[in-house]
């Protein structure tokens, strides 16, 4: 199947302290890769990077064929073809709901206002946000309210992937079940996406592949049943073994 | 101070008046303007300009800032003309006192620039906006939202000291009652009268200022300390 993205060597380093150390991987498209790992790891990072936020110090991505750490690659326009969503959902404060979404469609992708209006309603109403939501603001919003517009203004831009920094990391747990379940949703019908997750349980159900990154580097890799249940790396046991006393019924 | 003073005061000098108040309003009106203009473009540039645009936005802001606005005024009055740039009083004073708001009102935007959260930033590039259209789309509407009341105190402020312009024989309102004064000797009297017109704009100006930022708010929006 066609590689939509492919991450090779990626170094980066604040200051003289290397935060991620040759990572590399590759998504293929309709894939859904989960990255788990302990705090400081260098999952956000890698997510920066790839949309361009940060710049790598050493290493490559290709995004669609195209190298976009290359030198002189127009930033905006490989970023409009990737959706981001933030821990903090980070919507614009100013805007309403269907506003945050058209934003992105009428001044990057330079639709006209009806053109824009369709395609975010189509957006919001895929992620459940109906219509007596639109017109609100930001803070006028729960957080999985907000959560979902963010997603809905990722998807609108009919990104070819879409990163997820702990989507549901800020949520009181029924807000984490329906944003969980739109991200599903969005599995199912075979977006692309990379999700950086403390969510064991979505992992099993959605990821095709989990990666399990370690002081800026990938130290395991798999199947989820594998990576989350039977983990060879003595680091990685440590780590379910603390989500399993944290997440397990029994 | 008598009522018949007053009224005689107003009857043979209220058009004297009220020409001064018309120039005093377009002298504050141009000059805040153009000072809101530059003071955006000042802003944006020290948030987000290269270096070197940096460093002349900041010092253009601390000479202006660290030297008495008549002393700007002299300049641009008296030592332009020396390089073939010569200007009438009204247009002189207009600029002097637009550059000089500029800078002030360049930090009030910055100021609520910075208190503007790097995330929103980010959200405005990750779907794919240029630098420039995530500060006109994004950061802009938020920070001057942020900035009406202190932008509401420069207007306020700059009425009042814009009577500088008196000095390079602008006819502006502490003009005309220094003239109608000298005239009539009923200095008290019309002094009194322009205490008011400035008490009054202030109250108006105020209230504005209080309307925009109602129409402007932002629904559900707390703002820490809204008094
Ligand atoms: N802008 C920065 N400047 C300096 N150091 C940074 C910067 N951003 C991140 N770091 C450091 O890089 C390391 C990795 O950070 P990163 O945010 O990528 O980790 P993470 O895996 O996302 O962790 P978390 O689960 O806490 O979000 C951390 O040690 C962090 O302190
Ligand atoms: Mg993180």
């Amino acid at each position: 199947m066609k590689v939509v993205l492919e991450v090779s060597n990626l170094w980066k380093f604040f200051g003289k302290s290397p935060v991620l150390r040759g990572v590399s991987f590759s998504v293929r498209e309709g894939e859904a890769k989960v990255i788990l790992g302990p705090s400081g790891a260098g999952k956000s990072t890698l997510l920066r990077c790839i949309n361009l936020l940060i710049k790598p110090d050493r290493g490559s991505i290709i995004l669609d064929g195209e190298e976009v750490t290359a030198p002189g690659v127009n930033v905006a326009r490989v970023r409009s073809k990737i959706g981001f969503v933030f821990q903090h959902f980070n919507l614009f404060n100013h805007l309403t709901a269907l506003e945050n979404v058209m934003l992105g469609l009428i001044k990057v992708k330079g639709m006209n206002r009806d053109d824009a209006f369709k395609v975010a309603r189509e957006s919001l109403l895929s992620v459940g946000i109906s219509e007596d939501l639109w017109s609100k603001y930001p803070a006028q919003l729960s957080g999985g309210q907000q959560q979902r517009v963010a997603i809905a203004r990722a998807i609108a831009m009919s990104p070819r992937l879409v990163l997820f920094d702990e989507p549901t990391s800020a949520l009181d747990p029924e807000l984490i079940w329906e944003v969980l379940r739109v991200m599903e949703k969005m599995s199912k019908e075979r977006m692309t996406m990379i999700v950086v997750t403390h969510e064991l349980g979505f992992a099993m159900k959605v990821a095709d592949e989990v990666v399990f990154m370690d002081s800026g580097a990938i130290v395991e890799r798999g199947p989820p049943e594998e990576v989350i249940l039977r983990p060879r790396n003595e680091r990685v046991r440590r780590f379910m073994e603390r989500m399993q006393y944290v997440y397990s019924l029994k | 101070m008598s009522l018949d003073k007053l009224l005689d005061l107003v009857n043979s000098y209220g058009s004297f008046l009220l020409n001064g108040l018309l120039i005093s309003f377009y002298l504050t009106a141009s000059s805040y303007l153009i000072g809101f203009a530059l003071g955006v473009l000042i802003s944006i540039s020290r948030a987000y300009g290269p270096g070197f645009v940096k460093a002349l936005c900041q010092a253009f802001v601390e000479l202006t800032r660290g030297t008495p606005m008549l002393i700007q005024l002299f300049l641009i009055y008296y030592v332009l003309p020396r390089v073939d740039l010569a200007l009438d009083p009204l247009p002189a004073a207009i600029i002097a006192i637009g550059l000089n708001s500029a800078a002030y009102q360049s930090e009030y935007l910055r100021a609520s620039m910075s208190s503007i959260s790097y995330s929103q930033w980010e959200a405005a590039l990750s779907i794919g906006l240029t630098k420039l259209q995530a500060i006109r789309e994004v950061i802009l509407p938020q920070s001057i939202r942020i900035a009406i009341p202190t932008l509401a105190n420069e207007l306020i402020y700059l009425f009042k000291y814009s009577s500088v312009a008196y000095f390079i024989t602008v006819p502006e309102l502490i003009y005309v009652s220094k003239f109608i004064g000298s005239r009539t000797f009923l200095y008290i009297e019309v002094y009194s009268i322009i205490a008011v017109i400035y008490v009054a704009f202030s109250i108006a100006a105020t209230e504005a200022f209080k309307f925009i930022e109602r129409k402007t708010s932002i629904p559900g929006l707390r703002i820490s300390a809204r008094l």
